[in-house]
């Protein structure tokens, strides 16, 4: 084990050293990076131009200036840009821009595409089935540059234009998504005919009840769960994580989830009107939701009776979706506030950048301020990997559903819940471990494009700035946190897949 | 049973959790404020920006806003005078003589009044006369950081200054007094105007440097340092004078922010935005209408336009292309102002070692100049951004500026604006040529440069002109190249309107004559020029100069690169020149609308 690794990254090392040979000194042949001198009339344009040359060594030709470089790289040093900034300085604040940008958004293709592509796997050749295949390609084939400018120009701009005059959502609008969850749900719940018409009815009036409701109480400019949708959201919780996890018969299970769910309703008032205001750092939050878990651990295993671990489970799970839904009720009473404030004068949907400046408010405004310049690059990002997810986990979860194993495990008379989410989903998440691992060493690099267009100073602008000023320095910054990223993640996931899958040993 | 009684206690709390709520009534969250942002395509790293690290016009416009001065450009473009903030006379001629005198109310943000010492520190770093002689910095900077390293000697003098621009010629420290200062040039320098002004705040340099904590003992320490020349101290002004001002966020020390303009910075978010409040401390006549001024970096030029359309920004001007023209045609409550960028394109015909020796025969030049299609070039890729993009007539005058029109009348160049076949025929035909070739290098990575020289191509081919595509995206380094071309173009960037500008490009040997051209009457006028200070007879000059460039068929300019500006209806007032600080040179007259 320790013997593959080490050869492993051994390779890798000098495979890298390679590459940033030939990167190097294609960057440093792709133009002339004293051109804007020579264009130049300044009274001291021959000092300007010696001080550069200087400054970047460019009386030494590219290949062995590599070794310069390669050099202060040993160091720790990634060098100087053209404008004689420090790489390392620059490195640190775009790598962490660029971390912010795309965390949420992987982390929300993958779970998103994990449960749609597994929901689709088990409803195969339903018409929600081949929606989603449909959607999944059409995301998967378009170009997100393209996507960003519309996702700004409709849910920015349009969307602003639609909150700044009495947002009321139009009747037709109402029916079309009525239409539309109407359709969905009956095609994912399975039944005859009949029972189909019913589900379509009852989703459908769902839908058309909750849009209206939102429009007679100005939902758009105070938006907000209250107390009933957060025990709408904590109940339904506490089933659904009962059912998915131990199964609904399990009442030891469900008792603590629901007890749970009691608490937080409970707790709601006291904390939005009063605890909240005293939470004004982010390690507050992230504290309050550990001591949440917590605590929902604590009751899973005081009521978990015999078999502790599957309730401690629910019980945190439920935990920590009620909690969620308060913060973000909270979240939502200040969205009013935020809005109609001077600096965003009824439009709050940001088209740049991460926040708005000299914004100053409490956490709560800040939150909200970092989810409206979070919203559009995020859904940039997940309309693309969402459409890899739902692909593979579909195909992965089919193909091991028709395994001999499953149809013991049905012939031996487990529940379906326990064949789909014990034997099944298990041995389907092997091959998409291996994608994913692969995707997260992929991201901090592979969001050029969007952070350009969404004005983000991340990694993605430090290599095409280094690019188009023919500055080598930041693009090795770049391409070696990149190429190191993806060889280490292209490591881990052999790891992983040796580590979940006990057929394969690495040496 | 136990569960019951467990769900019993938790009821319980809920309960008296729900007493509790009843205090704290929601209040809003958020700490109201007012501002006009402006987008700009670079992200601000140094507040001195006479340094060769911090010379970028990134700097130059955050430092403009924040600084006042003896003069500035307005958009016509002309030189100013702020006499709100201190006058300046020419004392004597020869030897050259300068007295700069700065008001009494002047003073720093930090409420510090600015005087000679502050003068002494500019005259010092600018002009290198404290340098330790033969000092290479590059011994002791760190190649991968261009910081120095530990081993730099603590005794030596090195300011960064922006040295060579014509302050070393003001070799003796000046006389000073209070707020006067006098500068004596060893030899006569024609520019003398636009080389001097007030930078960096002396008190805080001196205080950082030397450790010293009273502003008015720092800047005497500075005053004898300079004055003694003592190597030590200065050692520790200049390493500090150069390096001290870079920050890319918002310095905890906010003496390092101190200006002297209508405006003083705030808030500076790395790589996001940097915001300027009026400076309660300015005492000029330029004060700002506006509270309080940000500077968001937006690189990409549609993600300004689109955050114009959503409120985000309410002045950008990105780089013009069609696209962003398109974008912003669209736009409601959004004026668009079309102008002209301080660069222009031209073409020069390459006098020696050029590559075939075609444009050796006058005759030929002046075919090949009456081939070139300018109003073409101008209607098909310049007016669809700039529509009152004009052609550009003069090799020494920025259109607009004084005397621009009579040059225009008088060199003749407004007739080669339409393309003329036949007399290019003709004239090929006098010389006994046929089928000349040439080699026109661009930038072949530049698509509006391949669009022009596909279109020159076509024009010259009909003439009879054999042309070579010597396109190259490094075309930069192949300038002035012996025998790699005959023709060239691409643009020129005007930083001042600087007579002395003219000499590097066009006197035989200077550094920007890279087409080998050369005529002794040009040289002695340029000579001339050179020492001349009456304005009336540098345009004479100039247009002297203009004429005889034409007549020895030189070249052509083509047209000035087109810029763009919007603003949004919260603010009026922006009216853009073509020299830096463009869009900022009247920033205190920017008003805001009853919309903002």
């Amino acid at each position: 084990m320790a013997a593959f690794v080490i050869r492993r990254l051994i390779a890798s090392v000098f495979v890298l050293l390679a590459a940033t040979f030939l990167m190097y000194n294609l960057v440093a042949f792709s133009g002339d990076p004293l051109e804007d001198l020579r264009a130049s009339n300044a009274p001291n344009k021959e000092q300007l131009i010696e001080s550069r040359i200087a400054l970047l060594r460019l009386d030494v030709i590219p290949p062995l200036r590599y070794f310069l470089w390669l050099g202060g790289l040993f160091q720790g040093d990634f060098g100087v840009t053209v404008q004689g900034r420090s790489v390392n300085a620059l490195l640190e604040q775009a790598l962490g821009s660029t971390l912010q940008l795309v965390t949420i958004a992987t982390v929300v293709a993958i779970i998103l595409g994990l449960t749609v592509g597994i929901t689709t796997a088990l409803r195969q050749y339903s018409g929600y089935d081949y929606t989603v295949t449909f959607i999944s390609f059409l995301f998967f084939s378009l170009p997100i540059f393209w996507v960003a400018v519309l996702l700004k120009q409709f849910v920015a701009i349009g969307f602003n234009d639609f909150l700044e005059d009495d947002p009321q959502l139009p009747a037709l609008l109402i029916a079309a998504l009525a239409l539309v969850s109407g359709l969905l749900w009956a095609s994912i719940i399975p039944g005859s005919m009949r029972r189909k018409i019913i589900t379509f009815a009852i989703a459908a009036g769902a839908a058309a009840s909750m849009l209206v409701i939102m429009n007679l109480v100005d939902w758009f400019t105070y938006p907000g769960l209250t107390i009933g949708g957060v025990a709408i959201i904590a109940l339904g919780s506490a089933i659904g994580f009962t059912a998915l996890i131990t199964g609904l018969k399990n009442r030891r299970a469900l008792n603590a989830a629901l007890v749970v769910a009691g608490l937080g309703l409970a707790l709601y008032f006291p904390f939005q009107f009063g605890i909240s205001y005293s939470i004004t750092e982010w390690w507050m939050l992230a504290a309050l939701a550990i001591a949440t878990v917590g605590v929902s651990l604590g009751i899973g295993w005081f009521m978990g009776g015999v078999d502790k671990g599957p309730v401690m489970r629910v019980a945190a799970f439920t935990g920590f979706f009620t909690a969620g839904a308060i913060a973000l009720d909270r979240f939502m009473m200040v969205w009013d506030d935020y809005a109609s404030s001077g600096r965003i004068r009824g439009r709050p949907i940001a088209t740049i950048g991460s926040s708005t400046p000299n914004l100053e408010g409490s956490l709560w405004v800040q939150g909200v301020d970092i989810y409206t310049h979070l919203l559009l690059p995020t859904i940039a990002l997940i309309l693309i990997s969402f459409a890899t997810y739902t692909r593979y986990s579909r195909a992965s979860l089919l193909e091991v559903l028709n395994q001999d194993y499953i149809r013991t495990a049905r012939a031996k008379g487990l529940a379906e819940r326990t064949v789909v989410v014990r034997h099944a989903f298990r041995n389907a998440l092997i091959p998409i471990a291996t994608i994913v691992a692969f995707d997260i060493g992929g991201i901090v690099g592979g969001a050029v494009i969007t952070e350009t267009v969404f004005g983000w100073t991340g990694m993605g602008q430090l290599f095409q700035n280094g690019l188009n000023a023919v500055d080598p320095n930041p693009v090795m910054a770049f391409f070696l946190v990149v190429g190191g990223l993806a060889i280490l993640f292209n490591l881990v996931a052999d790891l992983v897949y040796a580590s979940l899958d006990p057929r394969i040993r690495v040496n | 049973m136990r569960i019951s009684r467990f769900a019993a206690a938790t009821a319980t709390i809920a309960a008296s959790a729900l007493v509790l709520s009843a205090c704290a009534a929601p209040q809003s969250e958020v700490v109201e404020g007012s501002s006009i942002t402006v987008a700009w395509n670079q992200p601000f790293y140094s507040y001195n920006s006479n340094t060769s690290f911090g010379n970028a016009t990134a700097n130059a416009n955050i430092v403009y806003m924040t600084n006042a001065g003896f003069n500035y450009y307005n958009n016509e473009p002309a030189l100013v005078r702020d006499e709100s903030f201190g006058t300046y006379e020419l004392v004597s001629e020869d030897p050259l003589t300068v007295q700069y005198t700065v008001n009494e109310s002047t003073q720093w943000s930090d409420g510090v009044a600015v005087d000679a010492a502050d003068m002494l520190l500019a005259w010092a770093a600018n002009s290198g006369v404290l340098n330790t002689p033969d000092f290479d910095p590059g011994e002791f900077t760190d190649p991968e950081t261009g910081e120095f390293t530990d081993e730099y000697p603590t005794d030596v003098v090195y300011f960064d200054g922006a040295i060579g621009s014509g302050l070393e010629l003001v070799s003796q420290t000046p006389e000073f007094d209070g707020k006067t200062l006098t500068l004596t040039y060893d030899e006569f320098f024609v520019d003398w105007e636009l080389v001097f002004g007030v930078g960096l705040p002396a008190h805080i340099v001196a205080e950082k440097a030397l450790g010293i904590d009273d502003p008015a003992e720092a800047k005497q320490a500075l005053i004898d340092a300079i004055v003694e020349n003592d190597q030590e101290a200065l050692a520790a002004i200049s390493s500090f004078w150069n390096s001290g001002f870079n920050f890319t966020e918002m310095p905890e020390d906010t003496d390092l922010v101190v200006g002297s303009g209508p405006y003083t910075i705030t808030d500076f978010v790395a790589d996001q935005y940097i915001t300027m409040s009026a400076n309660p401390n300015y005492r000029g006549d330029n004060l700002p209408n506006i509270e309080e001024v940000t500077v968001r970096f937006i690189p990409d030029p549609l993600a300004a336009v689109q955050a114009l359309a959503n409120g985000e920004v309410d002045i950008i001007s990105p780089q013009a292309t069609a696209d962003v023209a398109d974008a912003l045609a669209a736009l409601d409550n959004v004026t668009v102002l079309g102008g002209e960028e301080a660069v222009y394109e031209h073409i020069d015909l390459t006098f020696e070692n050029s590559k075939n020796g075609t444009f050796d025969n006058a005759l030929v030049r002046e075919a090949f100049l009456k081939t070139i299609p300018r109003q073409q070039i101008v209607d098909t890729l310049i007016k669809p951004l700039n529509p009152e993009a004009q052609v550009r007539n003069s090799q020494l005058f920025l259109p607009g500026a004084p005397g621009y029109d009579e040059t225009v009348a008088n060199n003749g160049m407004d007739a080669f604006t339409e393309v003329d076949i036949e007399g290019a025929k003709a004239l090929l035909a006098e010389a006994g040529v046929t089928a000349p070739n040439v080699c026109i290098l661009y930038a072949s990575n530049n698509p509006r440069r391949v669009n022009e020289f596909a279109l020159i191509q076509a024009s010259a081919t009909e003439a009879g002109f054999v042309i070579e595509d010597c396109g190259s995206p490094e075309w930069g380094g192949l300038l002035g190249t012996p025998g790699a071309y005959d023709a060239v173009f691409f643009g020129w960037q005007s930083t001042s309107l600087g007579v002395t500008n003219s000499s590097p490009t066009f006197k035989t040997g200077g550094i920007n004559n890279l087409n080998y051209y050369s005529n002794p009457e040009v040289d002695a006028l340029l000579d001339e020029l050179d020492v001349t200070l009456d304005p009336e007879r540098q345009i004479e000059i100039q247009i002297e100069v203009d004429k005889l460039l034409m007549d020895d068929f030189y070249g052509l300019t083509i047209f000035q690169f087109p810029g763009v500006t919007a603003f949004s209806d919260r603010v009026t007032n922006v009216d853009p020149g073509p020299l830096s600080p463009t869009i900022f040179w009247n920033v205190w007259d920017w008003e805001p609308t009853e919309a903002n």
